[in-house]
């Protein structure tokens, strides 16, 4: 099936004669020469992705206890769901002159701007998760007497464990988006200015094995979540 | 509180059947649960005009080492009453006592087997039925010791560190009945515990538990909608009618214990299941 | 012992039902209309945040509306709004048909499904943004490339949910329908397609919530018109208020597209609450 792909993808671009579009072996050997030739792909990654885990850390670390505590507070959730219908509406890109103008072409601008593309998702999917808690569970934790405190550790967090990680990934995913977006539109850096720089060049070749690369990256992050996710709650499979 | 661990009771065999005279001594140990014209409404949603009047004026005792079971149509009522002796949900009106105390919440001298079983699916059976025990703070050492006890007692003796999920019905219910057992409480509430489980299963655990009960003498309301189980089990039934939900009658079931499948057979049971039949098809509808 | 354990206290969780023998009531809170109220709090935090703080970043909310009622009034302004309007309503429909098409492929035929599943998911998770510059490298400045990225952040979330939507049909259903001898057809026109409606239409609504989003973040990309350029040239200016004029305007649009959606969904799958 790969092999039909990667087939198909060659043939095509052969045949389209589009100076924009790189054939299959040449991305290859683009990539090639990102990691082992010029080698710059590395620090490409390595710049963006210092955005990427303090926005993305930031951004759980907030969503998750507040997801938490409008799960448990009626009020709090009222007062919140405006600014979530917002957040969920609103397309971030046009934001991002904004966290320029705040926080300069800085690393504090690029992280602000991924916790806008993530926090909003981990938020409502671990809010979500405490919703959908069986009450029957809650009830029967009442009826052994259990405190508040013990319903929340044993039986509420456990229970939304699982729509918490589809929350964390979805962030990341999010987040992922997020890091590129800012480097496209306004802080020429890591791998985004590596794409733009390729593209004005005109060696799509190279514009393909970048993009290869961030895709490789946002699934192997990804199958890292499902990983710890398996581990971190093993029943629910 | 005359208190046997739940330790001490395994190792001791059962005790033997009680003869007629000390059950009828045991079984007027005095008013374990009273009701006195106890009252519940719901409110609907938002208009008021869908207000449901689950209970009305519901005036019961129940005695220590009796086993109750209540049985009645559909919505009448029964897992609500349950529900409000637990101390799960507020009533309107009347009282409520358990060991002549007014009843406010949940309390260590009540255990509650679910008919959902209401096991926790992320803990192993062995956490499942510690339950109980943890929430009263009891050190894991312990609570775990007391548990593998009762995990014996209800025969899953070597599932321990099962999951709910790889356990049948049947068992995840033993592992319910073993985490109320756990707590060592003075009255096992059941609602329709064995309604999820199939037939077969079902009588075995029919079975199952009048033996537990035998030698632990657990005061018992149970709920349930099948008749033959109703007598099977009881000393009386209580038959409640719906809308609203009245106590319609109670009827004593005179059985001797032991009992088992033999008891199904006699001319009294049938008796008894008859008449209660002839007194459900009128509220009936279908 | 049992005996000894703490009595439960009551206290004022959620979770509690605080028995006690008295008549509930409803709460002061839940009559409250807490979420305009909150919104109210915000606005006027808003505002007088960027009143006393002037801050070039904070402009206080009355500016921004201000500047939105201005932009609104040009002529030019909505000569961008049309023109972003155009790009969402094209490439949504090819995105629509598309997704609707190959979702359900994938959902009846295993190998379908097998062939395409990893290449979808990969697109779905992955940062649809990346593939922007590719766009443009293939498509130039045209609408090729508008019309493309509304179409990749729209499309794959509904392949993905269509294609849930038909697997997890109720085989029971369609055997209902076979055992009275209904057709193939007839049973996908009277079984399959009603029952997986509310799946396909959250698909529809996410993406749609996407194409916004894939309209917007192409137009500040790689084009010089509709709404997206107009943020691009706002922010380039550093004319802040109008980037959040902008930004409003985008959001009232995701509503309204939202609420027609809703409109469609709610006709659509009436049976299912
Ligand atoms: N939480 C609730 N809110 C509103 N109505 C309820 C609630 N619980 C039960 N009821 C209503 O009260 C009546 C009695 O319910 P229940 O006690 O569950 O009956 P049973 O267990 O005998 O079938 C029914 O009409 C039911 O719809
Ligand atoms: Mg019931």
């Amino acid at each position: 099936m790969l092999v039909a792909f990667l087939t198909f993808w060659e043939v095509a671009a052969r045949l389209a004669h589009n100076i924009g579009i790189a054939t299959f072996s040449d991305t290859m050997v683009a990539a090639w020469d990102l990691m082992f030739g010029n080698g710059r792909i590395w620090e490409a990654m390595l710049n963006s992705n210092a955005a990427l885990v303090l926005g993305f850390a930031i951004s759980a670390v907030t969503a998750v206890p507040l997801g938490l505590a409008a799960g448990r507070s009626r009020i709090l959730d009222r007062a919140l769901s405006p600014y979530t219908a917002i957040l969920l509406a609103i397309p971030v890109a046009p934001l991002v002159p904004i966290a320029i103008t705040a926080f300069g072409l800085s690393l504090a601008a690029r992280v602000s701007i991924v916790i806008l593309f993530a926090v909003i998702f981990i938020y409502v999917n671990t809010r979500a998760g405490v919703r959908s808690v069986d009450r029957r569970l809650v009830e029967m934790a009442h009826a052994f007497g259990a405190s508040e405190r013990t319903i929340w550790t044993k039986v509420v967090i456990p229970s939304a464990v699982p729509a918490m990680f589809a929350g964390l990934r979805i962030g990341l995913g999010r987040a992922l988006t997020g890091m590129v977006a800012v480097e496209l539109l306004l802080v020429a850096t890591g791998v985004g200015k590596l794409l733009l720089e390729y593209r004005d060049r005109l060696q799509p070749a190279y514009v393909f094995a970048t993009v290869l690369f961030v895709i490789a990256e946002a699934l192997l992050l990804l199958e890292l979540a499902r990983f710890i996710e398996r581990k971190v709650a093993p029943w629910n499979d | 509180m005359t208190d046997v661990t739940a330790a001490s009771t395994e190792t001791q065999p059962p005790a033997p059947w009680p003869d007629d005279a000390s059950l009828a001594a045991a079984s007027h140990g005095g008013p374990m649960i009273e009701l006195r014209g106890v009252s519940k409404e719901f409110l609907g949603d938002r208009s008021s005009t869908t207000t449901t009047h689950a209970l009305d004026n519901i005036s019961l005792t129940v005695n220590e080492h009796e086993f109750i079971t209540v049985i009645g149509p559909s919505g009448c009522g029964k897992t609500t009453l349950l529900r409000i002796v637990a101390g799960l949900i507020p009533y309107d009106s009347g009282q409520v006592l358990v060991k002549g105390k007014p009843v406010t919440g949940p309390g260590p001298d009540r255990a509650v087997v679910f008919q959902s079983f209401a096991l926790l699916p992320w803990a192993t059976v062995l956490e499942n039925v510690a339950f109980g025990l943890e929430t009263r703070g009891i050190p894991r050492a312990e609570r775990e010791e007391q548990a593998r006890v009762l995990i014996k007692t209800v025969g899953l003796a070597g599932f321990e560190s099962r999951l709910p999920r790889h356990l049948s019905g049947g068992m995840q219910q033993r592992v319910g009945l073993a985490r109320a057992l756990a707590v060592n409480p003075d009255i096992l509430l059941m609602d329709e515990p064995f309604g999820a489980i199939d037939e077969q299963t079902r009588r075995i655990m029919q079975e199952e538990l009048l033996r537990i009960w035998g030698y632990r003498r657990k005061t018992v309301l149970f709920v349930t909608h099948s008749m033959e189980e109703a007598v099977l089990l009881a000393d009386r039934v209580i038959l409640m009618s719906p809308r609203p939900g009245r106590v319609h009658e109670i009827i004593d079931v005179p059985l001797p214990r032991p009992r088992g499948r033999e008891t199904e057979r006699t001319r009294e049971f049938t008796d008894i299941k008859e008449l209660l039949w002839d007194k459900l098809r009128v509220m009936q509808t279908v | 012992m049992a005996a000894a354990a703490p009595q439960p206290t009551a206290s004022a969780a959620p979770f509690d039902p605080a028995p006690a023998p008295r008549r509930p009531r409803r709460s002061l809170a839940r009559r409250l209309p807490v979420e305009g109220l909150s919104l109210l709090a915000g606005s006027l935090l808003w505002e007088i945040a960027g009143r006393t703080m002037d801050l070039p970043w904070l402009p206080p909310l009355s500016m921004i509306l201000a500047d939105l009622v201005t932009l609104l009034g040009q002529e030019s302004v909505r000569a961008n709004i049309l023109a972003s309007l155009q790009a969402l309503v094209i490439g949504f429909a090819i995105s629509l048909v598309f997704g609707l098409v190959v979702g359900a492929l994938m959902g009846r035929f295993l190998s379908v499904e097998a062939a395409l599943d990893i290449y979808v998911n990969a697109l779905l998770v992955a940062p649809t943004i990346i593939l922007i510059p590719v766009f443009f490298a293939i498509f130039g400045l045209g609408d090729g490339t508008r019309l493309s990225v509304v179409v990749v952040y729209a499309v794959f979330v509904i392949i993905i949910n269509t294609m849930t939507a038909i697997k997890t049909v109720d085989p029971a259903m369609v055997e209902m329908a076979r055992a009275f001898g209904a057709s193939e057809a007839f049973i996908i026109r009277k079984v399959m397609i009603p029952a997986s409606m509310p799946l396909v239409m959250a698909g529809v609504r996410l993406g749609l919530g996407r194409a916004v989003k894939g309209m917007i973040t192409g137009e500040m990309l790689v084009t010089f018109v509709g709404l997206g350029a107009l943020a691009a040239r706002f922010g380039s200016q550093f004319d802040m208020s109008k980037v959040f004029a902008v930004s409003l305007i985008v959001l009232i649009l995701a509503a309204v597209t939202n609420w027609v959606a809703q409109l469609v969904d709610d006709r659509l799958t009436r049976w299912a609450d």
